[in-house]
């Protein structure tokens, strides 16, 4: 681990920058990072989050927050359209980039924010959070040791109130995603990296290198009404043999939840980051089997409850993954490896996501 | 005068449209697209409704720059950290931006007895617009940090022409559906609730009686560059509030009380398990969070001389005939 204190300026201070600030002022409390600077174009919002942070420099813009501050790391945490130009400016500046998710519209966005930072020598990285929460950590462990056997089935179903939270109101720029894919174009990246991930690394060569060769059907389309939103409900099957997965975004069931189902040849687990549990049937290597296994997940399940009520008090939320992200992408910056999150998976997230999108309007269809 | 009254669709604002019209004002009341506007808002021939959202670009910003008057009091009450930033330090700023303060006569802010540091008075100390605001919002909620910066703002933006503004306190406006549990801390199903600080009075005050204190700070001019608590003058204790509500058969029959002494003592000792174990950070309930508790149930007394002498205010419905306009859900 790198003992460098890490200069680090926060650009944009939205509904995401909270977590991100959090997170970094436990790191700040450990010296591994100094928030030298905070911007927004909201001069209040970014004086208000200054002070709940304890920064002194408060910016307007990209390059007074560079030339103030000169900071080694921008998270940026921007509006998702201005993601690829502001992450660009950084990387043109020698600072390293760790950008909101999704860190580019379209796989040629991202290829060329890859080359910037290579050209720079600097990292860029998409903030794939979810992939460091405790149940998904869980999950991608007994995948990568065999436990599930083969996965051939995996199971994504994000429900939000899209339209009540700050997706659907309108910011001062007006509409808060101008994506093709709406506000589920703003989310999606989370069930792709969630899908790649899951899935195995066999999936992620193949949407990353052949993304066309994966099939995709469903529908993506506004269901709500909210003009603002843009597209708001997706069902999707993808199928990349011998792996099939059903995607969903709704922004019309309750309560909010991401619920997370992986099946394999052997057995499943089942979770949801929202209201946290961990169900397992089958899994290989586990000591319940037979007329044990349903008392053992009932008792697991009793935990989950306890352990449920802990994490709310000790706001153990759904963005708690970010916290090991965050150390693991400090921990190696100063080296010149790819950090947690490699270019080849963003590649794939990317990929997933506009194959995706491309299902918008109604009954269309994309195959291969 | 034309008024811009914000949040004009919320528990008080709709009051405070139909108390400005009904004093001779031409209200524009802004109201959030896609809300239905309520009835005080629409049936008054005083009274256009403009649509926008404080958060966003406009043609409300017109409706800001043509007011003579603007009553402020748009604001996030609930919501994470994020939401309420967006929906009360955003949206004021936005406002604030699109008002030209040096032309307007009078701007009526509506902050609320939220951002007192309540810690800093003694047990029975009076709590007026003397007293110290927080100075440690983190130890607080979203709705104290937020509304103390948006408090600021206001300040800032009149700060070279201070007698166009007055800040209002007021403490808990109660009203149809906004009944503060009838002064209790927590309800056990419908048979019994727990009363905190029994004998400690409650800073409320009835919600038509605080829209009429608002306009009359719009024609005050001895209000201006002025801040001004808003309270009942026969303030309720917890346990009478409650009594009331039972009388009235919206409040529990059994009434359990809890010492002052006692709350906080589990308050303190919650704080030192939070401090210890983990690191301060603990999200806990109003009753269990020391600042949050002191903020909300230690003693105090309260003063609203200001409001008489500056506003020439009286509350004409009071404790009494609010309380039975509550538990009937009727308005006046």
């Amino acid at each position: 681990m790198s003992g460098r204190c890490w200069r680090v300026g926060i650009l944009g201070c939205g509904a995401i920058a909270w977590p991100h600030l959090e997170h970094l002022g436990r790191l700040a409390a450990a010296q591994r990072v100094e928030i030298v600077g905070v911007c927004d174009r909201s001069a209040a919002t970014a004086r208000f989050a200054a002070e709940r942070a304890g920064v002194d420099v408060v910016c307007g813009d990209l390059d007074d927050l560079l030339e103030r501050t000169a900071p080694d790391v921008v998270h940026v945490l921007t509006p998702p359209h201005t993601h690829e130009a502001l992450s660009l400016r950084c990387l043109e500046a020698g600072v390293h980039v760790l950008c909101e998710k999704p860190a580019a519209p379209d796989r040629a966005a991202l290829e060329r924010l890859l080359a910037a930072a290579a050209h720079a020598g600097r990292r860029f990285t998409e903030s794939q959070n979810l992939r460091w929460n405790d149940q998904v950590m869980a999950i991608a462990a007994a995948v990568a040791q065999g436990e599930l056997g083969q996965v051939v089935d995996i199971d994504l179903l994000l429900m939000l109130d899209l339209a009540g939270g700050p997706l659907g109101a309108a910011g001062p720029d007006g509409p808060s995603v101008r994506l093709p894919g709406g506000a589920v174009h703003d989310l999606l990246p989370h069930l792709a990296y969630l899908l790649v991930h899951l899935a195995g690394p066999e999936l992620e060569q193949r949407a990353d290198e052949q993304p066309d060769s994966i099939e995709v059907v469903g529908r993506l389309r506004n269901a709500s009404g909210n003009a603002r939103l843009g597209y708001d409900q997706l069902d999707a099957l993808v199928a990349a043999s011998p792996l099939r997965a059903r995607i969903r975004v709704a922004g019309d069931l309750r309560p909010d939840g991401l619920r997370i189902v992986v099946r394999g040849t052997r057995g499943a687990m089942e979770t949801d980051l929202y209201h946290p549990y961990l169900r397992a049937e089958g899994v290989a290597g586990s000591t319940a089997t037979g007329l044990v296994a349903p008392a053992a997940n009932g008792i697991r399940m009793a935990w989950s409850a306890m352990t449920g009520i802990a994490d709310k008090v000790r706001r153990h939320d759904v963005f708690h993954g970010l916290g090991r992200l965050l150390d693991t992408w400090y921990a190696d910056l100063d080296e010149p490896g790819p950090g947690p999150v490699a270019p080849a998976a963003m590649r794939a997230t990317v990929s997933l996501t506009e194959r995706l999108v491309e299902l918008r309007s109604e009954s269309c269809r994309s195959r291969p | 005068m034309t008024v811009l009254v914000t949040g004009a669709n919320g528990f008080l604002g709709r009051r405070v449209v139909r108390a400005a019209a009904r004093a001779g004002h031409d209200v524009l009341a802004l109201v959030r697209p896609g809300a239905a506007p309520a009835a005080e808002l629409v049936d008054d021939d005083r009274v256009e409704v403009v649509r926008g959202d404080l958060r966003a670009d406009g043609p409300w910003r017109r409706a800001a720059a043509a007011a003579d008057a603007v009553v402020h009091l748009a604001a996030a009450t609930s919501g994470d950290l994020a939401t309420q930033v967006a929906g009360t330090v955003r949206a004021t700023e936005q406002l604030l931006v699109a008002i030209d303060s040096s032309a307007l006569d009078r701007f009526v802010h509506v902050s609320s007895f939220s951002v007192y540091d309540a810690d800093a008075l003694a047990t029975g100390d009076v709590l007026d617009e003397r007293s110290p605001l927080e100075a440690d919002p983190s130890r607080r909620d979203a709705y104290t940090a937020t509304k103390l910066f948006q408090e600021r703002l206001v300040r800032e933006a009149f700060a070279a022409h201070p007698e166009r503004l007055v800040v209002l306190r007021p403490g808990m406006i109660f009203g149809p559906g906004h009944d503060w549990a009838w002064g209790a801390a927590l309800t056990l199903g419908t048979r019994a609730a727990v009363l905190i600080a029994p004998h400690a009075p409650m800073p409320v005050v009835y919600v038509d009686d605080c829209a009429d204190a608002v306009v009359a700070a719009l024609g005050s001019s001895a209000a201006g560059g002025r801040t001004i608590d808003l309270v009942d003058d026969d303030l309720p204790t917890h346990a009478g509030l409650a009594r009331l509500g039972r009388r009235l058969g919206r409040a529990p029959a059994i009434a359990l009380p809890v010492p002052w002494t006692v709350a906080a003592g589990l308050g303190r000792l919650v704080a030192t398990i939070d401090r210890r174990w983990f690191a301060g950070r603990a999200r806990l309930p109003e009753v269990l969070a020391s600042a949050r508790l002191a903020a909300r149930w230690k003693p105090r007394r309260y003063d609203n001389a200001l409001a008489h002498e500056l506003l020439d205010w009286s509350p004409s419905v009071g404790i009494h005939e609010g309380a039975r306009r509550t538990a009937s859900g009727a308005a006046r």
